[in-house]
């Protein structure tokens, strides 16, 4: 059974992930979207995060913005080589990502990196929080990005797309 | 963010996702497309041009990322792995998920197209409790695989007790290259 004592709702023996995986993930975006297009995409990414990961949404609701911030701290303390500071006050968490290790993996092994790929971030985070009463707004990309997550409502603008790098 | 440290809980949630968009000929096709052709293309690359040392090669690396507990027995005429502990079906274990029907199937599902391309046949049992083992052989050899312990000695997991209790039941492939090959559940079979 999972761990009790995790911010994370799914946990390993070993403390680290395979980076291998990243490839795997890039993959999978490539081939839903040639089948079912960018909408397609999009609700893969959206249904992902409202039913896999339906155990963050429970953790977030329940813990706020606290709960969030800790998230993401053991979730990039458990993904090789990201370098990321995650920083919250009353108001706001901000993951500030200085090396995003997907990208970092998927250049350095020469991979084509699925242009719209840093776009899964705000959908699954976005569907994630949308139980929860959390927003997020995310800015950059295509290595480096700010990740900015909120109570729903306090952000003035809606998140736009064209403020998520392309990835190559 | 979609992450690798739970890379296997997404992996087999997506499976019965794409089930559900496009039945089975889509998860097949994902398997191969995505997983053996795209993901997996340095492993394509290494068996195709190295054979059996470039599974050593392979597996030596990947396994050992993931965390598995196996041996690799490497003969001239076979290259076998007893999978004790599979670290994939292990976390799929421990935090109980289970979404698609036999996530087991998705390593003949990539490994199959692959070892036909290069020229390969697969001998492959798995209990759906994380223990299998693989005999792979030359598609020219039609020596069946091995009786349990005559290459692996006690690493064959077949000896394990833990290999076939009351609760699992076995799934088997005998020179397959295609996740389909599953041959029929003995009469009686749960």
């Amino acid at each position: 059974m999972p761990a009790t004592d995790s911010p994370l709702p799914y946990t390993d023996t070993k403390p680290v992930g395979a980076a291998d995986f990243y490839a795997a993930v890039n993959a999978t975006f490539r081939f839903i979207e040639k089948q079912s297009g960018i909408a397609g995409l999009r609700r893969y990414w959206t249904e992902l995060g409202t039913k896999y990961y339906a155990p963050v949404t429970r953790r977030w609701r329940e813990g706020g913005l606290p709960a969030v911030a800790d998230h993401w701290r053991a979730f990039f303390a458990a993904e090789p080589e990201a370098d990321v500071e995650v920083t919250h006050d009353a108001s706001e968490v901000v993951v500030a990502v200085r090396t995003c290790p997907a990208i970092r993996y998927l250049r350095e092994h020469g991979r084509e990196i699925v242009p719209c790929f840093c776009q899964h971030c705000h959908f699954v985070s976005a569907a994630m929080g949308a139980g929860a009463g959390i927003d997020v707004r995310i800015s950059g990309g295509n290595g480096t990005c700010t990740q900015r997550f909120a109570k729903a409502g306090c952000f003035p603008e809606p998140q736009r797309l064209e403020d998520i790098a392309t990835a190559s | 963010m979609i992450g690798c440290y739970d890379f296997c809980g997404h992996y087999e949630w997506t499976f019965q996702w794409l089930h559900e968009l496009g039945g089975h000929e889509l998860v097949r096709r994902y398997w191969d497309e995505a997983i053996h052709l795209d993901s997996q293309q340095h492993a394509s690359a290494l068996i195709t041009s190295k054979g059996f040392a470039g599974m050593d090669e392979y597996w030596g690396h990947t396994l050992g990322e993931e965390g598995g507990v196996w041996e690799v027995t490497q003969r001239e005429d076979a290259f076998r792995i007893d999978m004790h502990h599979c670290p994939s079906k292990g976390f799929l274990i421990r935090n109980d998920l289970k979404q698609y029907p036999d996530y087991c199937d998705h390593c003949l599902g990539w490994i199959g197209p692959l070892m036909k391309k290069a020229g390969f046949v697969v001998n492959h049992e798995h209990n759906h409790c994380g223990q299998c083992w693989w005999e792979i052989k030359r598609t020219d050899d039609p020596a069946p695989a091995s009786a349990p312990g005559a290459l692996s000695g006690e690493a064959d997991v077949r000896l394990h007790d833990d290999w076939k209790t009351a609760e699992t039941h076995l799934d088997t492939y005998e020179r397959a290259t295609d996740p389909d090959d599953k041959l029929p559940a003995p009469a009686g079979a749960h």
